[in-house]
């Protein structure tokens, strides 16, 4: 991603200058620390948002890895005397390496997503707090760094720990806007959204993950260093009690979770009104405030304030807001050019005794199919014949039991679906699951991104081109939720288009249009094999099988029981038997 | 976010503290009225959270001293103008809040916090800024380094090896001593670091561990230890506890029909004496409503005022008791230095302190202990006896009449 310089740029360098200057001044030392606790609070709740706010993975655990910050400082200065300054980069390593640990294990079971990655988080916590309370890392007594030297900025520690709070809350906002900015970050919301699909478009969902824990836990680590100094006096019970654990989630929630400075705001906030109202009995009233003010935007505003006040800003001086113009079309390059005499070239996808069972379901019974470039092959059957699970173990959704799936001579079976897409294999879904917190212009493009390994302006070109030619160039704006039926079907067909599919592979992609949409969508498909797309599809509309396909492929009960011209197969007994009830010609 | 489990409510403590201004009001002006720029003194202590019970009974016997102080004079002649935040019972709030208090409200002169961890948090604040720092509920005098730290506690400067063995002289002095021992602990470091101690003490002293249980502090649920405590039938029951935990632990155990023979509770609430599962129950003090604590007149003086305080806030405790005592001590350190030294200058201060000793309500202290602690523990065992806490041991100090009671 390139960075440009902007006037809002400008202005937050200009403001992290000025703040850095205000040591400088003759302020006394409480601000400084009430402004460290605000920047404290900011690197806390917007590393959070890395992972549990942009990816949805809702971590409990955060407690642990500023904990296990907290505590690597707090030992190596004071039982190692590593200087102080040292331990910071140590601890945020530390913290990461744990994150990246857990993530390592946790995120290759796809069970253990939404609540059990929230309770495994939290056991985490625990976990760590026993580990560091029964062992001399604590011991149970705390550790008392009043005697550990930390150099002096601007004539003060206050200074120091001022700027240090500083630092970490730029760099984690700063790595928070990066990562919102990035294709890690638009791979981050489409895993939030619908993490199977984002694998199928091309997301390597797995790696993303990974690095979204290691540097959300990194800068919570980072943050409990310099915490540790700070407070001067650490205890297992304070370090991994449950206002560190859920603070960060309310101010991500108050501020806006999607949003790369929504948790910054909602830090400010609520660190305001908790820590800045400590004092007397208005303590209570604040925080029962607080509580208040946060139904009232959970139930108000469920974004949180940031998206919010950016709808608003849109709303009320549209003159201001960004304009929302398509970009410029870029036609696009095959993979594939031109149609190929589907009869003599070798076959482009090869599946060989292809196994595949849910415990003791056999969903396919040994499925031996070729498909030849260039060729549309329809894939019909029964309802539960296996179609769908055959497109998804191409697509390496499913990972086969036994055979082997071959595409262009490279085998792909036991390959994450990710890669298989960017080999240039496509699908649609028979119910559309589009990423419905990306705009139809952002769905696409992710598609042309991830599956089709184009740069982000590019990807967002080719979007335009394959919206307009879907039809869909006048809601490339709009949200899928804003969609009908037809139009979420069509934008289905549009992001398996942007990926530059070798093969496209469309699940039921007519049902549910009427004669007319239905013959728009046929045009469409010659179209795109004619353009040097192989096409495979899973129809239950007889007429357009026909119409459509160069061959049929017929499945029951999880094998293949015909392949052939349309014509052979509509009239083969067997089809007729279980398929068709008569026969198709009569 | 920590919830406030006070069962105080603000009506309670505002007409306790009522009550004390007219009592503080009502007595005779012995001096020429204070005037002059106040001295500004500067407390936190917790309000709310964990330990709100028994920092509510600190903030009352602040604000009665401080009325007490205004009502006879002041201090060198001066009103004392006294600031008090809520530091919700968190270290990092408390350091925030002396940090406040010292660069912000610039105060003359600071109060310690309310428990260990807080103390600690304020402590560097306080060292930072070269402020005398007097403390009445700290139980780790190991860490407490900073050379202007002062403990009006008499706990001794190894409190975790000399109060174990003092509980077990006490229940032996009855010639029936205990044979097992069950120890359970509240996971905060004072409390972790005096049961580490009465584990090791009991081992030598020949007693043999039962359990060993621990609990999250703030926890509400004891069933599953008190499940423990009645599986093991300890002869004797360590509780290293704070607050309301002891009550929660007594509950609990009366719910399964258990009753501890022994029970010790190492820093409870007040209330604990109110609650009727709690008879026989021991802990440590340094002051009660009782002789011989009561024999001063500004002892005296003090009992009737914060029992009329906590009559009028219906504290379920209407006594005062150690913890009252303590932070009515530390006050008096803090008076005493200042009155000798004709100066509010810090350096001045700790000067004399170090070299002095100051009488109090609650005995005499010196500070030539490690860190400024008492050279000995002169902590005395109580015991919860219909319904109030009197003095057992040792004998020569305890409450006339009153005996340790043990099966």
């Amino acid at each position: 991603m390139s960075v440009k310089a902007s006037p809002g740029m400008g202005a937050a360098l200009l403001a992290v200058v000025a703040l850095a200057a205000v040591p400088a001044t003759n302020i006394p030392p409480y601000y400084l620390a009430f402004l460290y606790l605000i920047f404290f609070w900011i690197a806390m709740a917007t590393s959070w948002n890395i992972l549990s706010g942009y990816a949805g993975y809702w971590s409990f655990g955060h407690a642990a890895f500023f904990g296990t910050g907290v505590y690597t400082s707090a030992t190596l200065a004071t039982k190692f005397g590593v200087p102080f300054l040292l331990t910071l980069p140590v601890a945020a390593c530390v913290a990461a390496l744990l994150g990246s640990a857990i993530g390592f294990v946790v995120f290759r079971l796809q069970r253990l997503r939404g609540e059990l990655f929230a309770l495994i988080t939290i056991s985490m916590t625990f976990v760590v707090a026993t580990i560091i309370s029964n062992t001399p890392i604590d011991g149970g007594s705390g550790v008392y760094l009043i005697s550990v030297p930390l150099p002096e900025a601007f004539g003060s520690q206050n200074g120091t720990i001022y700027l240090l709070g500083l630092f970490m809350a730029t760099l984690t906002i700063g790595t928070a806007w990066w990562v919102f900015r990035s294709k890690m970050g638009l791979g981050l919301f489409a895993i939030h959204d619908d993490e199977d699909v984002a694998e199928v478009k091309g997301v390597p969902t797995f790696r993303y993950k990974i690095a979204a824990f290691a540097l959300s836990s990194g800068i919570a680590g980072a943050a409990g260093g310099v915490y540790s100094i700070y407070v001067s006096y650490v205890t297992v019970g304070e370090t991994f009690e449950v206002t560190v654990i859920m603070y960060p989630v309310v101010m991500s929630i108050f501020g806006g979770s999607r949003h790369w400075l929504g948790p910054a705001f909602g830090a400010v906030i609520v660190t305001t009104a908790l820590y800045g109202f400590a004092a007397g009995p208005q303590a209570s009233l604040v925080r029962g405030g607080v509580a208040l003010g946060l139904i009232v935007v959970v139930l108000l505003l469920p974004d949180g304030v940031m998206p919010s006040l950016q709808r608003w800003w849109r709303i009320l001086l549209p003159g201001l807001a960004p304009r929302q113009v398509l970009p410029e079309l870029l036609v696009p390059t095959p993979r594939a050019t031109g149609a190929v005499l589907a009869q003599i070239a070798p076959p482009l996808l090869q599946c060989r005794d292809v196994t595949k069972t849910f415990g003791g379901v056999r969903a396919l019974k040994g499925i031996t199919l070729d498909v030849r470039p260039g060729e549309i092959l329809g894939l019909v059957g029964p309802n539960g014949s296996g179609k769908s699970t055959l497109i998804n173990v191409i697509t390496g959704h499913f990972q086969l039991n036994a055979g082997s799936v071959t595409f262009d001579g490279t085998s792909i079976e036991g390959m994450p679906a990710h890669r298989v897409a960017r080999l240039g294999i496509a699908r649609s879904y028979q119910i559309p699951r589009p990423f419905n917190r990306l705009t139809v212009l952002g769905n696409v493009a992710l598609a042309a991104s991830f599956g089709g390994g184009v740069g982000e302006a590019e990807a967002e070109r080719l979007a335009s081109y394959w919206l307009t030619y879907t039809g869909l160039a006048k809601k490339a704006f709009d949200y899928p939720v804003q969609l009908n039926l037809h139009e979420r079907k069509f934008l289905e067909l549009a992001r398996g288009l942007a990926a530059r599919p070798r093969i496209l592979l469309l699940d039921e992609v007519l049902s549910g249009l009427n004669n007319t949409e239905i013959d728009e969508a046929l045009g469409l498909m010659r179209d795109i094999r004619d353009r040097g797309t192989t096409i495979i599809f899973v129809e239950h509309l007889m007429r357009a099988v026909v119409a459509l396909s160069d061959r049929v492929a017929v499945l029951n009960n999880g094998a293949l029981i015909a392949v052939g011209t349309p014509e052979e197969t509509m009239r083969n007994p067997e089809v007729v038997s279980v398929y068709l009830g008569k026969a198709h010609a009569s | 976010m920590v919830l406030s489990k006070s069962k105080f409510s603000r009506r309670q403590v505002v007409a306790g503290l009522g009550g004390l201004a007219v009592y503080a009001a009502a007595q005779p002006a012995w001096s020429q009225a204070a005037s002059g720029k106040p001295i500004k003194i500067g407390q936190a202590l917790a309000l709310t959270g964990p330990f709100a019970q028994t920092g509510l009974v600190h903030k009352i016997v602040s604000e009665y001293y401080v009325a007490r102080l205004n009502k006879n004079g002041g201090l060198l002649g001066r009103p004392v103008e006294f600031t008090l935040y809520d530091d919700q019972s968190k270290p990092d709030v408390s350091r925030t809040l002396y940090e406040k208090l010292l660069t912000s409200d610039n105060v003359d002169l600071i109060l310690a916090p309310y428990s260990t961890a807080p103390i600690l948090a304020a402590m560097g604040v306080a060292q930072r800024y070269n402020k005398v720092f007097i403390q009445n509920t700290m139980g780790v005098p190991a860490l407490a380094t900073y050379k202007w730290h002062f403990s009006a506690l008499v706990s001794g400067p190894e409190p975790s090896v000399s109060l174990p063995n003092k509980i077990i002289d006490a229940f032996n002095s009855t010639g029936n001593g205990p044979k097992t021992i069950a120890v359970v602990t509240s996971k905060f470091p004072s409390a972790e670091d005096m049961a580490k101690g009465m584990r090791t003490e009991a081992g030598k002293r020949g007693l043999k561990e039962v359990a060993f249980l621990e609990y999250e502090t703030g926890t509400l649920d004891y069933g599953p230890v008190a499940a423990r405590v009645k599986e093991a039938d300890p002869d004797y029951m360590f509780v290293g506890c704070l607050g309301v935990e002891g009550n929660q632990l007594l509950e609990a155990l009366s719910k399964i029909g258990y009753k501890p023979k022994r029970h010790f509770y190492l820093y409870p609430s007040p209330l604990l004496a109110a609650y009727g599962p709690a008879d026989s129950a021991t802990s440590l003090t340094n002051f009660e409503d009782v002789e011989p604590f009561t024999s001063s007149a500004e002892g005296t003086e003090f009992a009737k005022a914060f029992a009329v305080a906590a009559e009028a806030a219906k504290l379920p405790y209407p006594h005062v008791d150690s913890q009252a005592g303590n932070e009515y001590t530390g006050w008096q350190i803090l008076v005493a230095a200042v009155n000798a030294t004709k100066s509010i200058d810090d350096a001045k201060l700790a000067d004399w302190l170090d070299k002095n000793s100051v009488d109090t309500i609650a005995g005499r202290r010196n500070f030539k202990g490690i860190n400024h602690t008492s050279e000995t523990d002169l902590q005395e065992i109580r015991q919860v006896q219909n319904g109030r806490w009197v003095s057992v041991f040792p004998k020569e100090t305890a409450t006339p009449g009153a005996k340790l009671i043990a099966p």
